[in-house]
């Protein structure tokens, strides 16, 4: 079987969405046959040439891309515009998604996959199913035991893909997990975000007391 | 009532007349009106580099007219994002322009609702509106995936959606409905 997938990510190969797909592909290569074809950033803008073609000659296909502004990044959009003059030109396609967010909940992510999927049929294509996942910011600074979890699950889920040919449906939940926080666990989440990742980050950048600076306007 | 228009379209569009009309309408309302004409500014897509939350806090390091998207963005009352429809979706133009106000919230989370969202910089933002221009595959379907993703979009500004129009409806309405908000 073979797999393409373009990576939309802006950090390109290396990101978060990049980390979590060579998971999934260590666990689909581990099936003889196999083979795995990546595009790791979208830079060919406004022709996307390879990504086109890697559209039109693929079987199976997973864009990846982490949640901006509640959707797909911009950069990602201007690559779904380049490929309105492919509809309908591989309707054996089977198009699936990879949609990962920082915020802890997988929920946020779900608006987005709504959307691929009617992008897939306008592109005349079969919607694969889309892998969504919260809580993928600062995956460096998470717990090694909450990372290796989610690694485990990436390859899992493209291992049992790579025998099977569909996104196994019962790994896709447990990656999805938590849908939602309880606010017990909302409590418990938000202070480590906030000063374990963003201050982490903050002071070591100097900026730790101006991290509530107003450039365009202090009154605002 | 201060009034942006960020226009998304490419060149020739018909929502360009439409944005004129609705200029006029709402200027002769008494209203002050400013259109940004995407396509002719200068700012590359956001990189997620996350420089403008922790290393120059509220500002993009990217020098280019991200600065002035944030500035006119924050001093509105109400954002009109005019668009066409472009598989499905409002332009990249407008998605890019999007993706690069980030420096105007703050990157700590709180509890929004039961939900997790950033927190604001700023004591507040603008409401958003959409004014969309159907391409010849836009059903119900796609206006109603789009709502519910802005909504999301005007949830992390603690602001709403105010509406979402099409270009077919009337000029007045619009206007009406833009100055009603």
């Amino acid at each position: 079987m073979k797999l393409s997938v373009i990576n939309g990510s802006p950090r390109g190969a290396s990101g978060n969405t990049a980390t979590l797909l060579e998971h999934f592909k260590q666990g689909f290569l581990e099936i003889e046959g196999n083979s795995f074809d990546i595009i790791n950033s979208i830079k060919n803008r406004p022709e996307f040439a390879e990504e086109k073609n890697m559209f039109l000659n693929s079987e199976r296909l997973i864009i990846a891309f982490p949640l901006y502004v509640d959707a797909m990044p911009g950069s990602v959009k201007d690559l779904f515009e380049s490929f309105e003059t492919l509809k309908g030109k591989n309707p054996e396609l089977k198009l699936m998604f990879m949609i990962q967010c920082g915020f802890p909940e997988t929920h946020h992510t779900r608006f987005a996959a709504r959307y691929c999927e009617k992008l897939t049929s306008k592109l005349g294509c079969t919607f694969a199913g889309a892998i969504c996942k919260g809580g993928c910011e600062g995956l460096t600074v998470q717990p090694p035991a909450l990372v290796d979890k989610v690694f485990t699950r990436f390859h899992q889920l493209g291992k049992e893909y790579g025998v099977t040919g569909e996104l196994d449906s019962t790994i896709l939940g447990k990656l999805a997990h938590p849908e939602h926080l309880t606010s017990e666990n909302i409590a418990q989440v938000i202070p480590m975000v906030n000063n374990f990742l963003w201050d982490g980050m903050l002071k070591k950048n100097n900026a730790l007391d101006k991290s509530f600076d107003k450039p365009f306007g202090e009154d605002l | 009532m201060n009034i942006l228009i960020m226009n998304g379209s490419k060149s020739g569009s018909a929502i360009e007349s439409r944005v004129s009309e609705i200029m006029s309408s709402v200027s002769e309302k008494g209203h002050s009106v400013k259109e940004l004409l995407l396509r002719d500014m200068n700012y590359s897509p956001c990189r997620g580099c996350f420089n403008c939350w922790v290393k120059t806090p509220g500002l993009c390091v990217f020098k280019d007219d991200g600065d002035l998207l944030c500035r006119e963005f924050l001093s509105s009352d109400i954002v009109i994002l005019a668009s066409p429809l472009i598989m499905g979706y409002p332009s990249a133009l407008t998605k890019n322009a999007l993706d690069r106000i980030i420096p105007l919230i703050h990157p700590y989370l709180e509890d929004v609702g039961g939900e997790v969202h950033h927190m604001k910089r700023y004591k507040k933002y603008p409401s958003l509106a959409l004014l969309l221009e159907k391409s010849g595959d836009t059903d119900d379907e796609d206006i109603e995936i789009i709502k519910e993703i802005f909504e999301r979009a005007a949830l992390n500004l603690r602001s709403s959606l105010k509406f979402l129009r099409l270009t077919d409806s009337s000029v007045e309405e619009t206007a009406n409905e833009i100055i009603r908000n």
